[in-house]
């Protein structure tokens, strides 16, 4: 059996997709005026690189494009292209381009091969156009031509190497190359054969290598590199021009660069000292060793994906990523599930030892306590696992505010805070599309056009600010602009016109905010292509609700609004108040608990069509019987005999009628759908102490399910 | 591959004749890591074969370093139990990346080199 590349894709998908979040992100961070060199390294890194990747695998229309892509970037990065709003413009299709060819291609999808087509052929003229222009170095001044020490020669595109630059770092004419790959190299598909092609471009190379550590065949593994090499290289390049050719191997191999005279190292052992330094301004000398694979294996560009996972990540995430790995999502499910289990087995053993008499049972007490720290902490660190810093949602927005604003014409400021903010990864993935939604509606609707802006007595550009931080055991993210606020009359207008609200009836401020959540509602003048696509804030708000958040709202009129989305920690857990019916013990959710009383007989009243209500300061509240629904024999069917719940869900409130109140604990929410199936009201099961099963009530669903009931 | 008898020549152990069927390694024309795992599979059979194996390379398009390091190690561990491998023919792409990973010597394919 041969070794499946197809076990790859995914990883090279995924890391191809941050590579060009990242590259984005640098994108936007560059100044056209005066572009940072370092910043252009990295787009250029990350073209190369998912050109190298997709050219392994055998994508060849990401791969032909990405290579167009990369030709222009070399073009700016060695200063033969002026960076230009144009090309700005052309560099950030691009991104939206591959990212979608690499969707496409990851889904087994086709794609607009029309429009991939015109983007390549415009990012070829721009090529074409600026390789007839005299080079012009990349630097902060409009007209740096003439003063420039560069010989503006007829320098033939990529293959020309600065006379300048070797001449005065060289100093030496022969190097000595130790490479020692890891454990990966050739896996990552980062072959040395186009390794040592690409240093052969810079002079005559020899090539020894040590094949002392390759073990018996029996016990060797295909996957790995055994071999390392010491290399000889005629060439009075600098030392930087060769560590270029390891750019790409970076994280994969150990190197060492020094100068034949010295005393070369037998091999390199310790993380190469000498990292690749590759300085902007240096005309890149290596053509992509593509066209220097002869024998190679995998043919074009096959310095793979390596680059991709090592050097866009570090960059795009700005330090604080020491070393990581990855882990797929299942695994870590399981291992929490696993711990879930600990959890339960632990408090099991609590509950015997409390019982435990004898000598010996002191002693398995204080055992079972420090157990009990043990695996609390435990739980800390694995639910911490899944944590992810919402820095990654936020990353999408500097240029959806950068395009939305250019395409409406308004001047935006996007403040960002936060980002270190850290939840779980299922609800970071989810919140993603409500706060484009909310961001959108910011610019949209929020913040007005400059001059009315300037005639309102407020800086021509607006802002828009999105912040997440903890509070409690919840995490709050906010989406606040100061654009022109919330236009109650307006919105009151439209909820009569619709017959949402009666003529007579003045809701308060408050409940006239809440309008907006219901399906259907939009009072943008006329609907852009922007916000009113059908998709309303009652998405937003169910999708919120779907992860056991809420979203509230503040708005002043002409000073903005503020949209204030709370999230729980995390899904695997919930805090819950267990409540009992006859032997059955229940669990309701902390958060949708409003309220627990007793009521007397008198406070129930029958109502012919909507079964039991009570009275609730001032309003009626339907009664709900757990043990009706859920056909439990109940200590007392008389009501004030036991308690009522009065709990939230969907916006509407209802009285649980129990027998009692237990204990309020954190309960791990087992999935009754996968080991059961789905039932109506219950949200989840979780396992007590006793080892008995709690099903967790979904209030909303209940509610759902009793006025099907009254309805039927 | 029109010199390629020559080289065949130039393999350092054993006889060019009486080639037995059944100990003829055929080198498929993708030797590289894909097919590595397959490779060692293959390898691992003939290892123990205590008549020489001859190793064919006639048809190698693609090898890379991974197909190229086991090569070397089942020459080195049939070597130390003075059992011999047989060079029958060996494609250009074969002995450029030999060579330009410096593991011809390795491989007893240097003197094809010249």
């Amino acid at each position: 059996m041969g070794m499946d590349l197809a076990q790859f894709h995914e990883a090279f998908f995924e890391e191809s997709f941050e590579a060009i979040e990242s590259m984005e992100a640098a994108l936007l961070k560059l100044d056209v005026g005066a572009p940072d060199p370092e910043v252009i390294n990295t787009v250029f890194r990350v073209a190369h690189s998912i050109k190298g990747g997709a050219g392994m695998f055998n994508f060849s229309d990401i791969a032909s494009f990405t290579h167009t892509l990369e030709t222009l970037l070399d073009g700016v990065r060695a200063g033969r292209t002026r960076l230009s709003t144009p090309i700005m413009d052309l560099l950030l299709k691009s991104v939206d381009v591959m990212r979608e060819m690499l969707r496409a291609t990851q889904r087994k999808e086709s794609f607009d091969p029309q429009r991939v087509a015109d983007l390549q052929f415009d990012l070829e003229v721009a090529v074409a156009k600026t390789s007839a222009e005299p080079p012009a170095v990349a630097a902060p001044a409009p007209a740096p031509a003439p003063a420039s020490p560069a010989p503006p020669a007829a320098a033939p595109p990529a293959a020309a190497a600065t006379p300048g630059a070797a001449a005065a770092a060289a100093g030496a004419s022969e190097w000595r190359i130790g490479v020692k790959p890891l454990e990966n190299m050739l896996s990552r598909g980062n072959e040395p054969l186009a390794l040592f092609a690409a240093l052969a471009e810079h002079g005559e190379l020899s090539v020894e290598a040590s094949v002392e550590e390759i073990p018996p065949l029996a016990s060797l593994d295909p996957h790995r590199c055994y071999v390392h090499w010491q290399l000889g290289l005629k060439s009075t390049v600098s030392k930087e021009q060769i560590a270029e050719a390891f750019e790409w191997v970076e994280g994969d191999c150990d190197y060492t660069i020094t100068p034949a005279g010295t005393a070369a190292p037998a091999a390199p052992s310790a993380p190469a000292a000498t990292p690749a330094v590759a300085p902007a301004d240096t005309p890149r000398v290596a053509p992509p060793p593509a066209a220097a694979a002869s024998a190679a294996a995998p043919a074009p560009a096959p310095e793979a994906p390596a680059a991709a996972k090592a050097a866009p990540k570090a960059e795009a995430s700005g330090g604080g990523d020491a070393s990581s790995i990855r882990v797929a999502t299942q695994k870590l499910d399981e291992l929490i599930n696993t711990v879930g289990e600990v959890v339960i087995t632990q408090s099991m053993l609590a509950q015997l030892g409390a019982l435990a008499e004898g000598p010996s049972a002191e002693r398995l007490r204080s055992g079972l306590a420090q157990l009990e720290r043990n695996v609390r902490e435990l739980h800390e660190s694995v639910m911490r696992v899944r944590m992810l810093p919402i820095g990654s949602a936020f990353s999408r927005f500097p240029r959806l505010v950068r395009d939305v604003a250019q395409r409406l014409g308004k001047q935006i400021d996007l403040k960002l805070t936060g980002e270190q903010t850290e939840l779980d990864k299922t609800v970071l993935e989810r919140i993603g599309d409500p706060l484009v939604h909310l961001v959108r509606n910011s610019i949209d609707h929020g913040i007005e056009m400059p001059d009315e802006r300037v005639a309102a007595g407020k800086s021509a550009a607006g802002t828009v600010h999105l912040e997440a931080f903890h509070r409690g055991s919840a995490i709050i993210i906010e989406v606040s602009d100061d654009g022109k606020g919330l236009d109650c009359e307006r919105i009151l207008a439209k909820a009569r016109s619709r017959g949402l609200v009666g003529a007579s009836e003045t809701p308060s401020e408050e409940a006239i905010f809440e309008l907006i959540f219901l399906p259907g509602f939009s009072t943008a003048e006329q609907t852009t292509d922007l916000s009113g696509r059908g998709v309303g804030m009652d998405v937003v708000r169910r999708n919120i609700k779907a992860l056991g958040g809420k979203i509230d709202i503040r708005s002043t009129r002409g000073k903005g609004s503020r949209f204030t989305i709370s999230l729980p920690l995390t899904l695997a857990i919930v805090d819950g108040q267990s409540v009992c019916v006859g032997e059955e013990t229940y669990i309701v959710p902390l958060v949708s608990i409003v309220e627990s009383l007793q009521i007397k007989a008198s406070g129930v009243n029958r109502l012919s069509n909507a079964g039991e209500v009570i009275s609730f300061r001032g309003d009626y509240l339907p009664l709900l019987r757990l043990h009706d629904l859920f056909g439990v024999e109940p200590r007392s069917r008389a009501v004030q005999e036991g308690l009522v719940v009065v709990a939230e869900g969907d916006g509407q409130r209802v009285g649980l009628f129990v027998d009692d109140l237990r204990g309020q604990q954190q309960v791990v929410i087992k999935s009754l759908e996968r080991n059961y199936g789905q039932v109506p009201g219950v949200s989840g099961a979780t396992i007590l102490g006793d080892g008995s099963v709690a099903l967790i009530l979904d209030v909303a669903g209940l509610i759902r399910s009793a006025s099907r009931r009254a309805a039927a | 591959m029109s010199t390629a008898s020559d080289r065949s020549s130039a393999a350092t152990i054993g006889p060019t004749a009486a080639i037995k069927p059944d100990g003829v390694l055929r080198l498929p024309a993708q030797c590289t890591i894909r097919d590595a795992a397959q490779l060692l599979a293959q390898l691992l059979v003939h290892i123990e074969r205590s008549a020489p194996v001859y190793i064919d390379a006639s048809q190698v398009e693609r090898v890379d370093t991974a197909a190229l390091q086991l090569l070397v190690a089942f020459l080195r561990d049939r070597k130390a139990e003075q059992r011999a491998v047989v060079w029958l023919d060996c494609s250009d792409a074969m002995v450029r990346a030999a060579r330009t990973l410096g593991l011809a010597g390795a491989l007893s394919l240097s003197a094809a080199l010249g």
